[in-house]
């Protein structure tokens, strides 16, 4: 019985680092463009779609790593000056356009990769003994990518010009454009940032999970979660929430079955929301 | 002026064909297009579910499918479990729809912006995972199937909506009651309360409006027609199944009313139709259709976010505007000749 707990335990901390990568890009795109995307979950999706393919062409799984997230950059960057640049005047309405984006990404994929969901192999096989259960290594790798990934990310806000620049923007963005910081670039930068990160944690899930269409639509009430719960606009908050409700519906799942782990992590969700809607670490850190 | 002529003369001509659609559809087309006609009443009643909340107090909710779930199981449970009769499993589902609105209301419209949308998408998850869970009393995503009971039974002449001419006018009946009353309600004094706090939520408060309330009374008014178009679908299919409770299903609507025409009375009609017309003819064909529904989604909110009907008033308002500025400028010349 421990055994199963602490493999759930640390299965959903995984989890909860993948989703932290993919929260975060949801996070800085609403802080930054005052956008709610529901089309994010289907970014991750594109990124294991992605990988699929460059094991198709290329037999290598290592590549992926680079390939997908500059790929996904790219069509960040793309998406963003096409559709989301367009209507910045109609902000309460964005949320309709990502839901039509939404359906674009998936039907796209339908066609293109089709409907049928496949498996990827770990590029590393074996299992190594962790706390006395044996656990697989590639797990392991994708725990240690995903940490790398966000302190990079986290770097990278913090000591980069450009980095400064995008808090500058989501501090104040008037004043930041009168301070001559190209806001719009800025803007066209997250949108390709928040992609390559949900698209990264595409690369690092792919051969845990399946490569399916419709692989982002449970996760994205999930993203929502952690955002939310993170506290809006709140990044480390974002990962810090995503880590622990993996982690509390890992443990849940070990008595219960999946559904009701997500049911009381949506429960607890609306609480949140209710009763601290700036999320529940707001305070902690400032 | 020119408007409203034009448009009540949409009306009767848009009521006419309705009536006659039994008998005129089949000649033209065939018999599948009737019912194609009968399914698009009823999302449209759905879709005005979204507009009486985004478009006349400016709440976008993203979960109106959870309403509209409640009105289809009332209805399945009822008449499968319960062994309610017709109209008691109908008025059973509504209710539990509104029941359902009300509680929920409670909690959401503390919210809004995007705090409200994404509440709402939780809470239709947190009841989709539920019907899934629950699979003996609903039968999860397989759904529960039933038979009918009649409608009226007069001695031996009985009515059933198995009959179809029968159940398109049954349809038809709802439509007209619901879009009524939604008439009656958008003229009303609490009609403009509701306008009031869509644009401006803090005046409509300091001129005396409880904000709290209105929205609330406005969240069971969409809950009662999201559970209406439910029960008829419910109806209209025999079969109940918690995949209608998905958020895409809200989103759907949302995306209807919004092409449509927020804030308009017709505007969800126009898209609703516009939406499944295409699905109907597109699906045969092509399995990819909602490529079609995503890039419309997207080509609206940048080219007309008012919508459809939006844009068709803006163009008549401006013919309108260029008779008369012609005019004036004819008679300007006339004054000036000597």
């Amino acid at each position: 019985m421990m055994d199963t707990i602490l493999l759930l335990a640390l299965n959903g901390l995984i989890w909860g680092l993948i989703i932290a990568l993919i929260a975060l890009g949801l996070s800085i795109i609403f802080g930054l463009l005052d956008i709610i995307n529901v089309a994010h979950g289907d970014f991750f999706m594109v990124g294991t779609v992605l990988t699929w393919y460059v094991l198709q062409e290329t037999g290598l799984f290592w590549p992926a790593f680079i390939l997908v997230p500059v790929i996904g950059f790219v069509l960040g960057a793309l998406i963003q000056r096409s559709i989301i640049q367009p209507i910045r005047n109609a902000a309460a309405l964005s949320i309709v356009a990502t839901f039509g984006l939404s359906l674009i990404l998936q039907e796209l994929v339908r066609m293109i990769f089709g409907a049928t969901p496949r498996r990827i192999l770990p590029p590393i096989q074996g299992t190594i003994p962790i706390f006395g259960i044996e656990y697989e290594i590639y797990r392991i790798l994708a725990a240690a990518l995903s940490v790398a990934a966000l302190i990079a990310f986290f770097l990278f806000l913090q000591y980069t010009k450009i980095g400064t620049w995008m808090r500058a923007v989501r501090h104040d963005r008037e004043t930041a454009i009168a301070m001559g910081i190209p806001a719009q670039r800025i803007f066209i930068l997250t949108f390709g940032i928040g992609f390559a990160l949900a698209a990264f944690g595409g690369v690092v899930a792919a051969p845990i999970t399946t490569v399916d269409f419709r692989g982002g639509v449970d996760l994205l009430p999930f993203c929502f979660m952690a955002v939310i719960i993170g506290g809006l606009g709140n990044l480390p908050g974002t990962a810090a929430a995503a880590i622990l409700l993996a982690l509390l519906e890992g443990v849940i799942q070990s008595f219960a079955d999946p559904t009701v782990a997500r049911i009381s992590s949506l429960v607890l969700m609306s609480a949140v929301l209710m009763l601290r809607p700036q999320g529940l670490f707001r305070g902690l850190a400032k | 002026m020119i408007r409203t002529f034009v448009e009540r003369f949409l009306l009767v001509a848009f009521a006419a064909f309705l009536v006659s659609v039994p008998w005129v559809v089949p000649v033209i087309a065939n018999k599948f297009w009737v019912s194609v006609i009968a399914e698009i009443l009823i999302w449209s009643i759905f879709a005005a579910s979204v507009n009486l909340l985004f478009g006349y107090v400016g709440l976008l909710s993203f979960g109106q499918a959870l309403f509209f779930g409640f009105g289809m199981y009332g209805v399945g449970i009822g008449i499968d479990q319960l062994h309610l009769s017709f109209w008691s499993a109908f008025a059973f589902g509504v209710s539990a729809a509104m029941a359902m609105a009300l509680i929920t209301g409670i909690f959401a419209v503390r919210l809004t912006w995007h705090y409200f949308a994404i509440i709402t998408i939780v809470f239709s998850l947190i009841f989709y995972f539920l019907a899934v869970r629950l699979k003996p009393l609903t039968g999860g995503d397989d759904g529960i199937n039933f038979s009918l009971p009649p409608v009226f039974s007069f001695g031996a002449t009985r009515y059933s909506l198995t009959d179809q001419t029968f159940q398109y006018f049954f349809i038809l009946a709802i439509f007209a009651i619901c879009f009524y009353l939604m008439y009656l309600v958008t003229r009303s004094p609490l009609g403009r309360a509701f306008l009031a706090i869509r644009e401006n939520d803090l005046r409509a408060s300091l001129i005396g409006l409880n904000v709290y309330v209105l929205r609330l009374i406005a969240f069971v008014m969409a809950g009662f027609l999201a559970g209406v178009s439910g029960a008829l679908f419910a109806f209209f299919g025999r079969y109940a199944s918690a995949t209608y409770m998905f958020y895409h299903v809200s989103g759907d609507g949302v995306v209807w009313a919004i092409v449509g025409g927020a804030g308009t009375l017709f505007g969800p009609v126009v898209g609703t139709t516009l939406f499944i017309f295409i699905r109907e003819l597109v699906s045969t064909h092509w399995e990819h259709h909602s490529l079609i529904v995503g890039v419309m989604a997207i080509l609206v909110v940048m080219l007309a976010p008012k919508g459809l009907v939006g844009l068709w008033r803006e163009g008549l308002s401006r013919i309108g505007e260029q008779k008369t500025s012609s005019e004036l400028n004819a008679k300007a010349r006339l004054r000036s000749q000597p």
